[in-house]
Protein backbone atom coordinates (compact mmCIF):
# COMPACT_ATOMS: atom_id res chain seq x y z
CA UNK A 1 0.00 0.00 0.00
CA UNK A 2 1.47 3.61 -0.76
CA UNK A 3 2.16 6.41 1.75
CA UNK A 4 -1.10 8.01 0.90
CA UNK A 5 -2.66 4.82 1.03
CA UNK A 6 -1.84 3.95 4.83
CA UNK A 7 -2.23 7.51 5.90
CA UNK A 8 -6.10 7.39 4.52
CA UNK A 9 -6.46 4.05 5.97
CA UNK A 10 -4.69 5.51 9.70
CA UNK A 11 -7.70 8.42 9.39
CA UNK A 12 -10.21 6.00 8.15
CA UNK A 13 -9.61 4.05 11.26
CA UNK A 14 -9.66 7.39 13.87
CA UNK A 15 -13.46 8.10 12.50
CA UNK A 16 -14.44 4.40 12.53
CA UNK A 17 -13.46 4.25 16.23
CA UNK A 18 -15.50 7.48 16.90
CA UNK A 19 -18.43 5.94 14.47
CA UNK A 20 -18.65 3.16 16.11
CA UNK A 21 -19.58 4.89 19.49
CA UNK A 22 -22.98 6.37 17.77
CA UNK A 23 -20.57 9.47 16.06
CA UNK A 24 -23.09 10.35 12.99
CA UNK A 25 -20.88 12.96 12.15
CA UNK A 26 -17.48 10.53 11.84
CA UNK A 27 -19.73 8.06 9.78
CA UNK A 28 -21.11 11.30 7.44
CA UNK A 29 -16.94 12.04 7.05
CA UNK A 30 -16.18 8.24 6.08
CA UNK A 31 -19.66 8.52 3.66
CA UNK A 32 -17.55 11.75 2.27
CA UNK A 33 -14.43 9.82 1.62
CA UNK A 34 -15.75 6.86 -0.10
CA UNK A 35 -18.89 7.06 -1.54
CA UNK A 36 -17.59 7.67 -4.71
CA UNK A 37 -15.66 4.47 -4.99
CA UNK A 38 -19.02 2.62 -3.08
CA UNK A 39 -20.91 4.26 -5.90
CA UNK A 40 -18.34 3.18 -9.15
CA UNK A 41 -18.42 -0.44 -7.74
CA UNK A 42 -21.84 -0.43 -7.93
CA UNK A 43 -22.24 1.18 -11.22
CA UNK A 44 -19.93 -1.76 -12.19
CA UNK A 45 -22.19 -4.26 -11.35
CA UNK A 46 -26.07 -3.15 -11.64
CA UNK A 47 -25.80 -0.61 -13.74
CA UNK A 48 -26.41 3.47 -13.60
CA UNK A 49 -30.09 3.06 -13.05
CA UNK A 50 -29.14 1.31 -9.92
CA UNK A 51 -25.95 2.48 -8.84
CA UNK A 52 -27.09 5.14 -6.68
CA UNK A 53 -29.57 3.34 -4.77
CA UNK A 54 -27.58 0.63 -4.27
CA UNK A 55 -24.31 2.48 -3.12
CA UNK A 56 -26.92 4.15 -0.16
CA UNK A 57 -28.26 0.47 0.75
CA UNK A 58 -24.31 -0.24 1.39
CA UNK A 59 -23.56 2.24 3.22
CA UNK A 60 -26.29 2.76 4.95
CA UNK A 61 -25.44 -1.29 5.71
CA UNK A 62 -22.15 -0.36 6.34
CA UNK A 63 -23.40 1.70 9.23
CA UNK A 64 -25.56 -0.49 10.62
CA UNK A 65 -22.65 -3.19 10.39
CA UNK A 66 -20.20 -0.76 11.90
CA UNK A 67 -19.62 -2.62 15.31
CA UNK A 68 -18.88 -5.90 13.56
CA UNK A 69 -15.50 -4.18 11.76
CA UNK A 70 -12.71 -4.94 13.52
CA UNK A 71 -9.72 -3.37 11.41
CA UNK A 72 -8.26 -6.02 10.07
CA UNK A 73 -8.42 -5.01 6.62
CA UNK A 74 -8.83 -1.69 5.60
CA UNK A 75 -12.36 0.23 6.17
CA UNK A 76 -12.18 1.10 2.15
CA UNK A 77 -11.95 -2.87 1.28
CA UNK A 78 -14.76 -3.54 3.98
CA UNK A 79 -16.79 -1.08 2.28
CA UNK A 80 -15.85 -1.82 -1.63
CA UNK A 81 -17.37 -6.09 0.12
CA UNK A 82 -20.22 -4.61 1.70
CA UNK A 83 -20.89 -2.98 -1.84
CA UNK A 84 -20.32 -6.00 -4.01
CA UNK A 85 -22.59 -8.33 -2.11
CA UNK A 86 -25.42 -5.79 -2.21
CA UNK A 87 -24.81 -5.73 -5.82
CA UNK A 88 -25.06 -9.38 -6.09
CA UNK A 89 -27.81 -9.63 -3.83
CA UNK A 90 -29.71 -7.40 -5.49
CA UNK A 91 -28.66 -9.13 -8.80
CA UNK A 92 -29.71 -12.42 -7.51
CA UNK A 93 -32.98 -11.23 -6.06
CA UNK A 94 -33.66 -10.15 -9.70
CA UNK A 95 -32.08 -13.11 -11.41
CA UNK A 96 -30.44 -10.95 -13.91
CA UNK A 97 -27.25 -11.49 -15.36
CA UNK A 98 -24.14 -10.51 -12.85
CA UNK A 99 -22.73 -7.51 -14.98
CA UNK A 100 -25.06 -5.24 -16.52
CA UNK A 101 -24.82 -4.73 -20.28
CA UNK A 102 -23.99 -0.94 -21.23
CA UNK A 103 -25.73 0.77 -24.06
CA UNK A 104 -23.10 0.91 -26.90
CA UNK A 105 -22.14 4.21 -28.06
CA UNK A 106 -21.27 3.29 -31.49
CA UNK A 107 -19.98 0.34 -34.42
CA UNK A 108 -17.26 -1.57 -33.66
CA UNK A 109 -14.37 -0.51 -34.97
CA UNK A 110 -10.63 -1.69 -35.86
CA UNK A 111 -7.47 -0.10 -34.95
CA UNK A 112 -8.71 2.43 -32.91
CA UNK A 113 -5.80 2.93 -30.64
CA UNK A 114 -3.31 2.76 -33.48
CA UNK A 115 -5.44 5.50 -35.14
CA UNK A 116 -5.58 7.52 -32.39
CA UNK A 117 -3.33 11.01 -33.09
CA UNK A 118 -1.23 11.88 -29.89
CA UNK A 119 -2.79 14.42 -29.15
CA UNK A 120 -6.46 13.55 -28.24
CA UNK A 121 -7.81 16.75 -27.74
CA UNK A 122 -8.19 18.00 -31.08
CA UNK A 123 -11.47 17.72 -32.55
CA UNK A 124 -10.46 14.81 -34.96
CA UNK A 125 -8.98 13.30 -31.72
CA UNK A 126 -11.80 13.57 -29.71
CA UNK A 127 -13.70 11.83 -32.33
CA UNK A 128 -11.39 8.64 -32.10
CA UNK A 129 -11.25 8.68 -29.01
CA UNK A 130 -15.24 8.41 -28.73
CA UNK A 131 -15.34 5.44 -31.08
CA UNK A 132 -12.14 3.81 -29.00
CA UNK A 133 -14.14 3.98 -26.10
CA UNK A 134 -17.19 2.85 -26.96
CA UNK A 135 -15.45 -0.23 -29.06
CA UNK A 136 -13.76 -0.88 -25.62
CA UNK A 137 -17.34 -0.76 -23.57
CA UNK A 138 -18.24 -3.40 -26.20
CA UNK A 139 -15.61 -5.41 -26.04
CA UNK A 140 -15.41 -5.28 -22.00
CA UNK A 141 -18.98 -7.32 -22.34
CA UNK A 142 -16.56 -9.89 -24.01
CA UNK A 143 -14.42 -10.36 -21.40
CA UNK A 144 -15.33 -13.73 -19.02
CA UNK A 145 -17.02 -12.31 -16.25
CA UNK A 146 -14.55 -12.45 -13.48
CA UNK A 147 -11.96 -10.65 -15.50
CA UNK A 148 -14.55 -8.21 -16.62
CA UNK A 149 -15.57 -7.29 -12.87
CA UNK A 150 -11.20 -6.93 -12.14
CA UNK A 151 -10.89 -5.23 -14.68
CA UNK A 152 -13.65 -2.27 -14.11
CA UNK A 153 -12.74 -2.64 -10.13
CA UNK A 154 -8.97 -1.98 -11.41
CA UNK A 155 -10.02 1.06 -13.74
CA UNK A 156 -13.53 2.39 -12.62
CA UNK A 157 -13.32 1.99 -9.39
CA UNK A 158 -9.47 2.70 -8.96
CA UNK A 159 -8.70 -0.27 -6.26
CA UNK A 160 -5.49 -1.75 -5.94
CA UNK A 161 -4.74 -5.24 -6.39
CA UNK A 162 -4.57 -6.41 -3.12
CA UNK A 163 -7.71 -4.80 -2.39
CA UNK A 164 -9.06 -6.28 -5.21
CA UNK A 165 -7.84 -9.66 -4.24
CA UNK A 166 -9.55 -8.90 -0.21
CA UNK A 167 -12.64 -7.81 -1.70
CA UNK A 168 -13.43 -10.67 -3.95
CA UNK A 169 -11.88 -13.72 -1.96
CA UNK A 170 -9.30 -14.34 -4.29
CA UNK A 171 -5.34 -14.94 -4.33
CA UNK A 172 -3.76 -11.37 -5.66
CA UNK A 173 -2.01 -13.96 -8.16
CA UNK A 174 -5.33 -14.38 -9.66
CA UNK A 175 -6.13 -10.87 -10.02
CA UNK A 176 -2.77 -10.05 -11.86
CA UNK A 177 -3.55 -13.05 -13.86
CA UNK A 178 -6.98 -12.18 -14.67
CA UNK A 179 -5.74 -8.18 -15.12
CA UNK A 180 -3.12 -8.94 -17.65
CA UNK A 181 -5.88 -11.05 -19.93
CA UNK A 182 -8.32 -8.71 -19.63
CA UNK A 183 -5.92 -6.07 -20.91
CA UNK A 184 -4.59 -8.51 -23.68
CA UNK A 185 -7.37 -8.87 -25.12
CA UNK A 186 -8.72 -5.25 -25.00
CA UNK A 187 -5.30 -4.81 -26.36
CA UNK A 188 -6.14 -7.29 -29.03
CA UNK A 189 -9.77 -6.29 -29.82
CA UNK A 190 -8.84 -2.13 -30.29
CA UNK A 191 -6.21 -3.15 -32.62
CA UNK A 192 -3.27 -2.26 -30.91
CA UNK A 193 -0.92 -5.51 -32.13
CA UNK A 194 0.34 -4.24 -35.55
CA UNK B 1 19.45 -1.58 -23.59
CA UNK B 2 16.90 -3.71 -24.68
CA UNK B 3 14.67 -3.86 -27.75
CA UNK B 4 11.21 -3.10 -27.68
CA UNK B 5 9.42 -4.53 -25.29
CA UNK B 6 7.25 -7.20 -25.97
CA UNK B 7 3.44 -7.64 -25.69
CA UNK B 8 3.24 -9.03 -22.27
CA UNK B 9 5.09 -6.20 -21.26
CA UNK B 10 3.12 -3.51 -22.65
CA UNK B 11 0.10 -5.26 -21.34
CA UNK B 12 1.54 -5.63 -17.94
CA UNK B 13 2.23 -2.22 -18.46
CA UNK B 14 -0.89 -0.61 -18.84
CA UNK B 15 -2.61 -3.47 -16.18
CA UNK B 16 -0.41 -1.34 -13.76
CA UNK B 17 1.49 -3.98 -12.71
CA UNK B 18 5.03 -4.52 -11.13
CA UNK B 19 7.73 -4.31 -13.90
CA UNK B 20 11.20 -5.49 -14.09
CA UNK B 21 13.35 -2.59 -13.77
CA UNK B 22 15.06 -3.58 -17.37
CA UNK B 23 11.31 -3.19 -18.61
CA UNK B 24 11.14 0.69 -16.76
CA UNK B 25 14.42 1.35 -18.26
CA UNK B 26 13.07 1.16 -21.34
CA UNK B 27 10.03 2.62 -21.50
CA UNK B 28 11.12 5.41 -19.92
CA UNK B 29 13.12 5.88 -22.73
CA UNK B 30 11.08 4.26 -26.00
CA UNK B 31 8.56 7.13 -27.01
CA UNK B 32 7.36 4.35 -29.75
CA UNK B 33 6.70 1.91 -26.31
CA UNK B 34 5.53 4.47 -24.11
CA UNK B 35 2.78 5.47 -26.42
CA UNK B 36 1.09 2.13 -26.79
CA UNK B 37 0.69 1.88 -22.89
CA UNK B 38 -0.41 5.64 -23.26
CA UNK B 39 -2.95 5.14 -25.84
CA UNK B 40 -4.67 2.40 -23.98
CA UNK B 41 -4.68 3.90 -20.65
CA UNK B 42 -6.42 7.03 -22.41
CA UNK B 43 -9.13 5.31 -23.81
CA UNK B 44 -9.72 3.53 -20.14
CA UNK B 45 -9.12 7.28 -18.50
CA UNK B 46 -11.87 8.68 -21.20
CA UNK B 47 -14.16 5.50 -20.74
CA UNK B 48 -13.66 6.76 -16.71
CA UNK B 49 -14.76 10.41 -16.94
CA UNK B 50 -17.66 9.28 -18.93
CA UNK B 51 -19.00 6.89 -16.11
CA UNK B 52 -17.82 9.56 -13.74
CA UNK B 53 -20.01 12.44 -15.67
CA UNK B 54 -23.01 9.46 -14.62
CA UNK B 55 -22.34 10.12 -10.81
CA UNK B 56 -24.92 11.12 -8.45
CA UNK B 57 -24.44 15.17 -6.67
CA UNK B 58 -22.29 13.68 -3.53
CA UNK B 59 -23.87 15.88 -1.44
CA UNK B 60 -26.92 15.20 -1.90
CA UNK B 61 -26.46 11.57 -2.00
CA UNK B 62 -24.52 11.95 1.44
CA UNK B 63 -27.55 14.30 3.09
CA UNK B 64 -29.73 11.62 1.85
CA UNK B 65 -27.68 8.67 3.58
CA UNK B 66 -27.18 10.57 6.73
CA UNK B 67 -31.37 10.91 6.94
CA UNK B 68 -31.59 7.76 7.02
CA UNK B 69 -28.61 7.02 10.05
CA UNK B 70 -31.18 8.27 13.07
CA UNK B 71 -33.92 5.07 12.42
CA UNK B 72 -30.82 2.66 11.30
CA UNK B 73 -29.60 0.26 14.74
CA UNK B 74 -26.28 0.21 14.71
CA UNK B 75 -24.02 -3.16 16.03
CA UNK B 76 -22.17 -2.13 19.32
CA UNK B 77 -18.74 -3.34 18.50
CA UNK B 78 -18.23 -6.52 19.48
CA UNK B 79 -16.37 -7.83 22.72
CA UNK B 80 -12.95 -9.17 21.64
CA UNK B 81 -12.93 -12.85 21.39
CA UNK B 82 -10.11 -12.96 24.51
CA UNK B 83 -12.43 -11.12 27.21
CA UNK B 84 -15.18 -14.14 27.86
CA UNK B 85 -12.55 -16.29 29.26
CA UNK B 86 -10.39 -14.12 30.65
CA UNK B 87 -13.67 -13.13 32.98
CA UNK B 88 -14.41 -16.73 33.45
CA UNK B 89 -11.05 -17.32 34.95
CA UNK B 90 -11.36 -14.27 37.44
CA UNK B 91 -14.76 -15.28 38.29
CA UNK B 92 -12.89 -18.83 39.16
CA UNK B 93 -10.01 -17.35 41.29
CA UNK B 94 -12.55 -15.07 43.00
CA UNK B 95 -14.64 -17.89 44.13
CA UNK B 96 -11.94 -20.59 44.89
CA UNK B 97 -10.19 -17.52 47.00
CA UNK B 98 -13.32 -16.95 48.64
CA UNK B 99 -14.68 -20.37 49.76
CA UNK B 100 -10.99 -21.27 50.87
CA UNK B 101 -11.19 -18.35 53.25
CA UNK B 102 -15.05 -19.72 54.03
CA UNK B 103 -13.88 -23.26 54.85
CA UNK B 104 -10.75 -22.43 56.40
CA UNK B 105 -10.83 -23.31 60.23
CA UNK B 106 -11.66 -20.61 62.30
CA UNK B 107 -8.24 -19.65 64.71
CA UNK B 108 -8.54 -19.73 67.95
CA UNK B 109 -8.54 -15.84 69.04
CA UNK B 110 -7.03 -15.79 72.34
CA UNK B 111 -8.76 -12.99 74.56
CA UNK B 112 -6.14 -10.11 73.96
CA UNK B 113 -4.10 -11.85 71.15
CA UNK B 114 -5.33 -9.75 68.28
CA UNK B 115 -6.36 -12.77 65.29
CA UNK B 116 -3.34 -12.74 61.97
CA UNK B 117 -5.01 -13.87 58.41
CA UNK B 118 -2.53 -16.46 57.02
CA UNK B 119 -1.62 -13.38 53.92
CA UNK B 120 1.44 -15.10 52.60
CA UNK B 121 -0.17 -18.57 52.46
CA UNK B 122 -2.85 -16.52 50.57
CA UNK B 123 -0.26 -15.07 48.30
CA UNK B 124 1.39 -17.78 47.82
CA UNK B 125 -1.77 -19.75 46.54
CA UNK B 126 -2.93 -17.24 44.56
CA UNK B 127 0.79 -16.90 42.69
CA UNK B 128 0.40 -20.39 42.13
CA UNK B 129 -2.46 -20.61 40.40
CA UNK B 130 -1.69 -17.13 38.28
CA UNK B 131 1.77 -18.91 37.12
CA UNK B 132 -0.09 -22.24 35.93
CA UNK B 133 -0.62 -22.32 32.51
CA UNK B 134 -2.65 -24.75 31.97
CA UNK B 135 -5.80 -22.06 33.38
CA UNK B 136 -8.98 -23.43 31.51
CA UNK B 137 -10.44 -20.46 29.09
CA UNK B 138 -6.92 -19.31 28.13
CA UNK B 139 -6.54 -21.84 25.27
CA UNK B 140 -9.24 -19.85 23.76
CA UNK B 141 -7.85 -16.68 23.10
CA UNK B 142 -5.97 -18.04 19.72
CA UNK B 143 -9.07 -20.09 18.61
CA UNK B 144 -10.34 -18.47 15.61
CA UNK B 145 -8.23 -15.66 15.18
CA UNK B 146 -7.30 -16.87 11.22
CA UNK B 147 -11.17 -16.42 10.68
CA UNK B 148 -11.50 -14.82 7.38
CA UNK B 149 -11.58 -11.45 7.85
CA UNK B 150 -14.38 -10.90 5.21
CA UNK B 151 -16.74 -12.00 7.77
CA UNK B 152 -17.23 -8.45 7.72
CA UNK B 153 -18.45 -7.94 4.60
CA UNK B 154 -20.73 -10.45 4.11
CA UNK B 155 -24.25 -10.04 3.66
Amino acid sequence: MDPSRTDLSQADDALVLRAQNGDHDAFGELVNRHQRRVWMVCRQYVGVGEADAAAQDSLVKAFTRIGDFDRRAAFSTWLTRIAINTCLDELRRRRREAIVDDESEGDEESNLLDRLPDDAAGPEGRSMQKQAVASLVEHEKTLPPRQREIFRLRFYAEMELEEIATALDVHVGTVKTQLHRAVHKLREELGAYR
Amino acid sequence: MKNHLEEHEITAAVAGLELEAATEEHLGSCVSCRRQVSAMREVIDARLEGLEAEAPDWERQRQEIMLQLPGTPMARPRRRRWTRPLLAVAAVLVAAIGLRALWAPTPVVEPGVPSELPVEQILAEVDAMLADDSIPGFELIDQGMDDAIFENGTS
